[in-house]
């Protein structure tokens, strides 16, 4: 049975290929996950130039509530501004930022098919072998992307860039704002962790880079040998500290159970080698200590935000139950172990 | 636990209910199934032990605030609320340790807040 979606989809891609006839959208289906934006993949084919033609897309659409509220306009020109570089990302197709075409705003993009993204399928001991050469690779894009001059990239159109000392406040002031207007409850560890980040600042960003915002096992594409084929999920990416990637990518709810691996691949310290040869900058250990706390509370800030969203009634699919049932016990328990009181 | 289960639970029956029918996508049925039957066994874990866990932390932070009393209404509403009117000031008591540079105090919160995150502690959690 045809996805009701399907003929509107087709409808809207149409009017963007004016040299195109029998545009017809096939297979659409919903990807699992996706908690802050509905993604299907789908099939387009059409006739160009008395040609039939076809390609794999996705489409990436916007949800009626979200655990995080973020502008697909940011995403869309993230995306595009890696195009071609050295970090892998699909190719950007259509940003829509009307309701009118699907109801909600949305963009399609090129499918990198043929690969994996699962943590829980690369963590299973089939991919053992080629952790070590999977984990290089992640944070030597990662390094890659704290190298790159969003400038250059086309990015300060798109982003405010906060001055090098001010990177901090900002993000903390941001998730602390979440957090006091999602919270359903009490959160004395979250709450003591942003009184020690207040009182001990991280000192001024080296330098101002790009910040993918949600770097970390399970948003990238992997193949069986260890190879990185595509850097998913820029959907919270804005200028800022390099090191809040990096403590991103290094907090403990990442490991996915592996205590002590950095994403559940390697030891934190060839992570954050391998980050500093990268990118060419130094991850000072009391600032990166800092990131890894200030990563905790956005990781909770997230998660109270979906159970708000559910609470609400903005969004009640069960993807918006997983992480505040999963997580939120787990986030204090990774504040608790990065304070040393666990 | 937020969500509370109730309403997670009514919402998971309305999904099931969902997808018993045939025009339901495959890709979409097997997310939500499988989705659902994770979070049944979450709701099962947190039905066994939520009313031990509420009182029992109650109880360590009215200690902690010295205050006297008990839980009477044992309902997981009731004991939820007091759970949150109890952290909220064990918030406050704890900034104000800090503020005061009262370390024993810290400590003695510290360590309640410690006990309480692993009382809580999912038998599946990551970390």
């Amino acid at each position: 049975m045809a996805h009701p979606l399907e003929p509107r989809l087709a409808a809207y891609i149409a009017g963007k290929i004016p040299a195109a006839s029998s545009v017809a959208v096939t297979g659409l289906e919903r990807i699992s996950g996706g908690a802050s934006r509905e993604t299907y993949r789908f099939v387009l084919s059409w006739t160009e130039g008395g040609e039939s033609r076809e390609r794999r897309l996705i489409l990436r659409r916007d949800p009626p509530a979200s655990l995080i509220d973020t502008e697909r306009r940011i995403e869309f020109e993230a995306y595009r501004a890696f195009a071609g570089s050295a970090v892998p990302v699909p190719e950007m197709l259509w940003l829509e930022e009307a309701d009118d075409a699907l109801d909600h705003p949305f963009f399609v993009a090129e499918e990198i098919c043929g690969f994996e993204a699962s943590p829980q399928l690369l963590l299973s001991g089939a991919f053992d072998a080629v952790l070590p050469a999977l984990a290089g690779r992640k944070w030597t894009i990662l390094g890659e992307i704290a190298r790159t001059d969003p400038a250059a990239a086309g990015l300060t159109r798109w982003m405010a860039g906060p001055a090098p000392g001010a990177c901090w406040r900002r993000e903390l002031d941001h998730w602390e704002a979440l957090i006091d207007k999602d919270a359903a409850e009490p959160l004395p560890v979250t709450r003591a962790a942003i009184r020690w980040l207040r009182a001990n600042p991280p000192p001024p960003a080296q330098k101002l880079s790009v910040v993918h915002g949600d770097y970390r096992t399970g948003n990238f594409l992997f193949d069986k040998a260890g190879a990185i084929h595509g850097i998913l999920d820029w959907e919270m990416s804005h200028l800022g500290d390099p090191l809040e990637d990096l403590g991103w990518s290094l907090q403990p709810v990442w490991t996915f159970g592996r205590p002590g691996q950095a994403g559940g691949l390697c030891r934190p310290d060839e992570a954050v080698a391998t980050w500093e040869l990268a990118s060419g900058l130094k991850a000072d250990p009391a600032a990166l200590h800092w990131w890894i706390l200030f990563s905790c509370v956005k990781g909770q800030g997230i998660w109270v935000g979906s159970a708000a969203a559910f609470n609400r009634g903005g969004n009640r699919a069960p993807i918006m139950i997983y992480p505040a049932w999963w997580l939120i016990n787990a986030q204090d328990r990774a504040m608790l172990q990065v304070m040393g009181r666990l | 636990m937020n969500p509370p289960v109730p309403a997670v639970m009514a919402e998971l029956a309305g999904l099931l209910m969902k997808n018993a029918m045939p025009d339901v996508p495959q890709p979409e049925r097997a997310s939500d199934l499988s989705l659902s039957a994770m979070l049944l066994v979450v709701a099962g874990e947190i039905w066994d032990r939520q009313a031990h866990i509420l009182v029992e932390e109650n109880r360590a932070v009215r200690g902690l605030l010295g205050e006297v009393g008990e839980d009477s209404d044992l309902h997981i509403p009731a004991l939820q609320a007091e759970n949150n009117r109890l952290r909220a000031a064990l918030i406050v008591a704890q900034a104000a340790a800090e503020v005061a540079g009262d370390l024993a105090r810290q400590e003695d919160i510290w360590a309640e807040l410690v006990a309480a995150t692993e009382r809580r502690k999912l038998s599946m959690a990551p970390v």
